[in-house]
């Protein structure tokens, strides 16, 4: 095992031990919450990062396939009654596909023109969803459209965690949560560490080489896309069993760019950037609770200057720092 | 039957024009940097919201707040030259990075627009009233104005860009920036140019286009979106094309939403431009930009 | 002795991070012509591009008539005189001969005497004369050459730099380039030559400079080199 991977496992081991000692220590359930919202968000940006960082591909996908998963899981659970133990895998995979069509729809086409189709996918999505009035259903709450509408989708079931464990239901969301990251980030170790981060790295540095060798961008691009969907995909239906509520605010401006920052601050294209990225984010969103009205600014402000000024991110910084005082000794 | 065609023609005419006009700047912009600026949109917003403070605020004429909007817009996009494409401009990331940088940047200007003005929609004060009879349809002087000023500033890009000395120039560094480096252009400032001029263009679009709707911070997304997608259409980079292409969209979002209905115009021109990319990977009228693999 | 219009001073430069030229020195005296020969791939373009700045040194320095330019931009260097005709021609594909033309006097002091310098050019190369309309993406392979150097002499200029100007042309077409070439020289231009084809300019160039793998491994007149078959046969391929 090289060096690399190593010290990847150890850090992997340390947080993990960290992740499951926490409900233990920090009690209230109020940071335990946070901590589950933390979770689910790593796993999108840890995928996030692939897509855009590895794979070089611009998506801005990234949350419409987030709401796809959670949408997914909750229609399932609502209209075709199926308990979410089942529709959360059921939504990962439903995801896979919808990122195929959008792959092959879009990869095959240049950078820039691959960040503007998926914006406008993404968009007409959620068009689609506030716009449509027309009632589906029509239970007692009132007129459902088929995607929920503007007021979005309760009642699709839950985890069954509230009858297992009581009033510490939540402690239990929070280990499935973990346990997913854990599964996603093991997923973007491999990918970075193993081949196919070499034919991305390849793909990327010398593309004539890559080529001779029989790398083909579109069909490498779209796997990877497709396999970091499926791990979005069951991020957002985690949210969804999470919250027990879906609406259109997944889609929002707001959220992509708080997501986009956590990479962006993490430093992308890292294994262990977007966890700290993300942790990095959360906690200054916390702390910045009463400054709510700048968030947007402040968000904006983060990415545009962490892009600019420290485009290796936290994890590069860190990096340097480490290489510096190394060869100081 | 001819009314409504006459309504389709008269909008979607319209329409086009105003994209065609903010979809030059991005097109250049594109065309010489290799830059997305998703910033477009928010000073397209700052622009139309400039007029509204000059003209409704200050009470000054008209004749001060267009220009100075386009002014404002002008400098907002050299600000965006100096903050995010040159200090990006020797990194081998530039594209993602500056792409990233921008949509910041966008959101900055997007949320002080609703710290400065609320986000309550105000009125675009720069309207012409009244209209004109065509057959049996009314159409607004509003669309008439916006139509003439729209071919009006082509028609001054096109001058520029073909018969002055400095548009040559931006034309050579948008085919080969090395090449004009060997003519002895100076690329930073070609640069900074094209990203005031694209600038100013957004500013007048974003007066255009609040004028027909209302003025809201967030409105300069979707006209953005829209102005991509006709340069993806058209080839990113191919400024007369983006402009064919832009009237084209105008009418054909106008039959769609008559046809499918407001909502799903979007989509269904969304739909068509996926049919068409794969069709013609290039754009309609693009080269060799985009590589098949 | 005079001081020389170009000094090229112990030079290293290269791509992301390692160098293609190692520590060569190179002289150009004014009105002579200079041929650099030698393998594809062993840093003939990369001295051109360092020379006329699209490339940065990583020591050394780069002198035009004493005056340092190693570290202005490429603009700046092409406004001290020195023009850079890159391989492969570069030509402004949207544009007409005419347009391309016209940038190649882009700067001010040579858009002065825009009409002037046209009717220099289309005096030297007559077809670009009767193209001048025609885009230039339509253009031949010689057609294109023709234009590049046309190009190149409409900003006058101190110093003509030519990378591989028979660079994918059939012989007649090279000797028509070649004519051209000459009558520069004999109207007293400096010129700088990168050429692969050794033949060609081993009896027209005052010096002939080898480079092999990033640096200078002979330096001479042509008719010495003719006359050092081994040189030919280890460098060259005979």
């Amino acid at each position: 095992m090289s060096a690399a991977s190593r010290r990847d496992l150890v850090v992997g081991l340390l947080l993990l031990a960290v992740a499951v000692a926490i409900p233990f220590v920090l009690t209230t359930r109020y940071i335990v919450t946070q901590a589950t919202l933390f979770f689910i968000w790593a796993i999108v940006v840890t995928q996030w990062n692939l897509v855009l960082g590895v794979g070089g591909i611009f998506s801005l996908a990234q949350m419409a396939l987030f709401a796809c998963g959670a949408y997914a899981a909750a229609l399932l659970g609502y209209y075709l009654q199926v308990p979410l133990w089942l529709g959360i895998p059921l939504a990962g995979l439903v995801t896979v596909l919808v990122s195929m069509l959008v792959g092959l729809a879009c990869l095959r086409l240049r950078g820039p023109y691959v960040a503007l189709l998926t914006l406008a996918i993404a968009q007409v999505i959620y068009i689609y969803i506030i716009n449509d009035t027309d009632c589906f259903t029509n239970p007692p709450s009132g007129c459902m459209p088929l995607f929920g509408g503007v007021r979005g989708i309760t009642k699709f079931g839950e985890l069954g965690f509230r009858d297992l464990f009581g009033t510490k239901f939540y402690v239990a969301n929070y280990y499935l949560t973990l346990f997913i990251l854990l599964l996603a980030t093991l997923f973007s170790i491999v990918i970075i560490r193993g081949p196919m981060g070499l034919a991305f790295q390849a793909l990327r540095d010398n593309p004539g080489y890559a080529l001779s060798r029989g790398i083909s961008r579109f069909k490498y691009q779209l796997w990877l896309f497709a396999l970091s969907a499926f791990f979005t995909g069951l991020a957002g239906a985690v949210y969804a069993a999470n919250f027990r509520a879906v609406g259109p605010d997944v889609f929002s401006i707001t959220l992509l760019l708080f997501l986009l920052s956590m990479i962006v601050v993490g430093g992308l294209g890292t294994i262990w950037g977007p966890l700290l990225g993300a942790a990095a984010l959360m906690l200054v969103d916390e702390g910045m609770k009463e400054f709510s009205d700048y968030r947007n600014i402040g968000l904006g402000v983060i990415l545009a200057a962490f892009v600019i000024l420290l485009p290796q991110g936290l994890v590069g910084a860190l990096a340097a720092l480490w290489r510096r005082r190394r060869s100081r000794a | 039957m001819s009314d409504v065609l006459i309504q389709i023609v008269a909008s979607g005419l319209t329409v086009g024009a105003m994209y065609a006009v903010s979809t030059i700047g991005l097109s250049l912009v594109y065309g010489s940097l290799g830059m997305l600026n998703m910033a477009h949109g928010a000073v397209l917003t700052f622009g139309g919201y400039i007029a509204y403070y000059i003209i409704t605020t200050l009470g000054l004429s008209p004749l001060v707040g267009a220009p100075a909007a386009v002014l404002v817009g002008a400098a907002l996009g050299l600000a965006i030259y100096v903050v995010a494409a040159l200090p990006l401009l020797r990194t081998r990331a530039f594209e993602t990075s500056v792409f990233i940088a921008t949509i910041g940047i966008g959101a900055v200007l997007e949320n002080l627009m609703l710290k400065l003005f609320g986000a309550y929609p105000l009125p675009q004060p720069l309207a012409a009233p009244g209209g004109i009879i065509v057959g049996r349809v009314h159409i607004p002087a509003q669309n008439i104005l916006i139509l003439v000023v729209s071919l009006a500033l082509m028609a001054l890009v096109a001058v520029l860009l073909q018969r002055t000395r400095i548009g040559r120039a931006v034309r050579a560094t948008a085919q080969n920036r090395e090449a004009a480096q060997l003519m002895g252009v100076r690329v930073g400032h070609v640069y900074a140019l094209v990203l005031a001029m694209s600038g100013a263009l957004a500013a007048v679009s974003g007066i255009m286009v609040s004028s027909l709707t209302t003025l809201s911070p967030t409105m300069g997304a979707d006209p953005m979106l829209k102005a991509f997608i006709v340069c993806v259409v058209a080839g990113l980079g191919n400024i007369y094309g983006a402009v064919v292409s832009a009237l084209l969209l105008g009418l054909l979002e106008a039959i769609a939403q008559y046809v499918v209905g407001v909502r799903f115009g979007f989509a269904t021109l969304l739909i068509l431009v996926i049919v068409v990319l794969i069709w013609r990977p290039y754009g309609l009228f693009g080269r060799r930009q985009v590589v098949r693999l | 002795m005079a001081e020389p219009l170009l000094l090229v001073d112990s030079i290293s430069a290269g791509y992301l991070g390692r160098n293609v030229l190692h520590e060569i020195s190179l002289q150009v005296e004014e009105g002579s012509l200079v041929a650099i020969i030698g393998p594809n791939g062993h840093g003939k373009t990369t001295l051109l591009r360092a020379v006329s700045g699209l490339l940065g040194l990583h020591g050394g320095r780069i002198a035009l008539a004493g005056a340092d330019i190693h570290r202005r931009r490429p603009d700046e260097i092409v406004a001290a005189g020195i023009i850079h005709v890159p391989q492969g021609d570069m030509l402004f594909p949207d544009m007409t001969v005419l347009e391309n033309l016209q940038m190649g006097a882009y700067l001010p002091a040579a858009a002065a005497r825009m009409n002037q310098r046209l009717d220099e050019v289309f005096a030297l190369l007559p077809k670009l004369a009767e193209r001048r309309s025609q885009v230039a993406s339509t253009l031949s392979g010689g057609e294109r050459r023709m234009v590049g150097i046309g190009r190149g002499l409409m900003a006058g200029g101190r110093l003509l730099m030519l990378d591989e100007p028979s660079l994918g042309l059939a012989p007649i077409l090279i000797d028509q380039i070649y004519e051209v070439i000459l009558r520069l020289r004999a109207a007293g231009r400096t010129i700088v030559l990168v050429e692969e084809n050794v033949a060609r300019v081993a009896d027209k160039a005052d010096r002939i400079h080898l480079l092999d793998n990033g640096r200078f491994v002979w330096e001479g007149a042509g008719s010495e080199l003719m006359s050092r078959p081994e040189i030919l046969a280890t460098y060259l391929g005979g």
